[in-house]
């Protein structure tokens, strides 16, 4: 059974933004599904159509077995939503902030008493139920955040980018809490994240999204599966100026269409170079490059990893969008200039 | 019944976290006797120009001022409403609410009913202290109740425009830039703090369409003269109508934000 089926969804904000433009996906009951892309590709944009707090331009989906269009009020019985902002009261305690969603879905007072009891040692907090918000930790809030979108026992939850902002050993610890209550709940789990380690360790199908598009969808094997063989990553230079562009368009050109060679993908500074065998193909490379007369600061060889995938499917890696303030118009700008 | 269970259990919200903040419960019960002391100091001399109006039903400035000060109380408390609001839009606990079943509508009303909760309860506390100082009520405890009635429609209608300015404009700045232009030039274009006939002409005039002034007027002939009931019943109209007026205007810029 699906749980999420989308057709053609699109939402276009004022001044032709096309933030997500005709998606289509269907998420089966049960899984973890993943949607990874860059800030401002059109995940929340998507989350908010489908858990009604956006109306959709065109195109529509049915949730949980409900038109969001037709039954908004049906699907939002059904779901949860975990904001990318925790949107905890910090005035009120942990149990009061739980007993109010737990009112908000019209569970009697008994019935509350026990969730919170249960979801406080799902999240493990059970100890600082009566404690003010405003004296937890960054962590802990997450995780109260996490518990207020189950309190009603979903079938469906909506996880947007559920460890942003946190430490990297808090950001395991909420992996283990989301993996945790999905065998325990047996909650289909809708996660986006720009982090791909996160999607490699949480999803079992990744969606990857750029520009209110999906470019690709499979399970994290898959996807790597689809680079074929081995990636060799080199690094020509230290500074990335003009010469060094040149220097890699050189080496590429060298490279790309040689047999032992299946694709090849530029960033910033660096050369990735799909191949077959990543042993046996490096000699060969570093052949080919001596009797072009270049030379290479630095070579590695990996497996493909989803930033790989990424890389493939979008041209640019998720990083580069990461570190500055990409406006969607100047994305937009980009993808005319790929598209021609 | 869902409606109204939505709006007890946010309204017990609204009230836990205003009572959590100690300072601000010290500073609401100090500030009214601030007022009331500093200002009857201020206007000590005005004393000798109420002599000169007979309708006025006082020569004492504390006791021509002390009607005003609950309205004002009233007034500045539900103003500044709209920053409650502010705050969940920021911190993402509105958008959050929004996705679960809750009444759209109890939202905005239990916001503006525990902003009422609790400027009764500051009213009645400067009415008690009015008393201490020696103030004398001239319609008593009934006349109290009827002037509670009258201030909570003017507080709804105040705490109902902030909350719709604060989902209109999203940010405290310019929401307190508003707030700011409209309450001071409100109390002053009034009577609260001078007797209509000590107004010029124009200001007396313009005070018709203010409705703190009704409110005032309304409760200092309740405090003052008894039971005027050609100003009453003018009084209670106009703050109903200003209580429907911001209850719409806050309902429609709540249904623009939800949508």
């Amino acid at each position: 059974m699906n749980i999420i089926e989308t057709s053609k969804l699109t939402k276009v904000f004022p001044g032709d933004i096309r933030a997500v433009d005709e998606v289509d996906f269907e998420i089966k009951a049960g899984e973890i599904f993943g949607f990874l892309g860059p800030n401002g590709a059109g995940k929340t944009t998507t989350i908010k159509m489908l858990n009604t707090l956006l109306q959709p331009t065109s195109g529509t989906a049915v949730v949980v077995g409900f038109d969001i269009h037709k039954d908004p009020a049906e699907v939002r019985k059904n779901i949860g939503y975990v904001a990318q902002d925790v949107g905890v009261d910090e005035h009120a305690t942990g149990r009061e902030n739980l007993t109010l969603y737990g009112h908000f879905y019209r569970l009697d007072g008994r019935t509350i008493k026990q969730r919170v009891k249960e979801l406080f040692e799902l999240v493990d907090l059970t100890g600082q139920e009566d404690r003010l918000v405003s004296t937890y930790s960054g962590g802990m809030r997450k995780r109260l955040d996490i518990a207020m979108g189950l309190i009603h026992q979903p079938q469906l939850i909506f996880l947007d980018e559920p460890t942003v902002g946190l430490d990297p050993q808090t950001r395991v610890h909420i992996w283990d809490y989301i993996i945790n209550l999905a065998k325990a709940m047996g909650v289909t789990i809708f996660l986006t994240t720009h982090y791909m380690e996160e999607a490699d360790r949480l999803a079992d199908r990744v969606a990857i999204m750029d520009l209110g598009k999906i470019m690709v969808m499979g399970t994290p094997d898959e996807l790597k599966r689809s680079i074929g063989g081995d990636v060799v990553t080199l690094s020509p230079c230290t500074t990335v100026d003009e010469e060094c562009k040149e220097f890699i368009r050189r080496t590429e050109s060298a490279l790309s269409g040689k047999p032992f060679v299946t694709g090849t993908q530029v960033t910033d500074g660096k050369l990735a170079v799909y191949v077959n065998k990543g042993e046996s193909a490096v000699p060969g490379i570093m052949r080919l490059l001596a009797s072009e007369g270049i030379e290479v600061d630095s070579l590695s060889v990996s497996r493909p990893s989803l930033n790989d995938v990424f890389l493939k499917y979008t041209g640019h890696t998720i990083r580069a969008e990461e570190g500055r303030a990409t406006t969607y118009a100047e994305m937009s700008r980009k993808r005319t200039r790929r598209l021609r | 019944m869902n409606l109204l269970a939505d709006i007890w259990f946010q309204v017990m919200r609204h009230l836990r976290t205003q009572v959590r903040m100690k300072i601000w419960i010290f500073i609401n019960l100090i500030q009214p006797i601030v007022w009331l002391v500093l200002f009857t100091q201020v206007f000590k001399s005005l004393s000798d120009m109420f002599t000169a109006i007979p309708g006025l039903g006082t020569t004492s400035y504390l006791q021509f001022f002390a009607p005003g000060v609950v309205v004002m109380t009233v007034m500045f408390g539900s103003a500044w409403a709209g920053f409650g609001m502010l705050h969940d839009i920021d911190m993402g606990i509105l958008s959050k609410m929004l996705a679960t079943p809750v009444t759209r509508v109890s939202i905005i009303t239990s916001r503006v009913i525990a902003s009422m909760v609790v400027l009764v309860i500051q009213a009645i506390i400067i009415f008690t202290i009015s008393v201490i100082m020696g103030v004398h009520i001239a319609t008593g405890v009934p006349g109290v109740l009827l002037s509670l009635a009258m201030v909570s429609m003017l507080g709804l209608g105040f705490a109902a425009f902030s909350n719709g300015l604060a989902l209109l404009l999203k940010r405290p700045e310019p929401l307190m830039g508003v707030i700011n232009f409209f309450t001071l030039p409100t109390m002053f274009l009034s009577s609260t703090m001078m007797p209509s006939e000590l107004l010029p002409g124009w200001l007396d005039s313009v005070r018709q369409f203010n409705p703190v002034d009704h409110a005032v007027v309304g409760v200092r002939d309740l405090v003052l003269r008894g039971y005027i009931w050609d100003d009453l019943w003018r009084s209670l109209l106009v703050l109903a109508a200003w209580a429907a007026l911001g209850i719409t205007f806050g309902t429609l810029m709540f249904r623009r934000s939800a949508e």
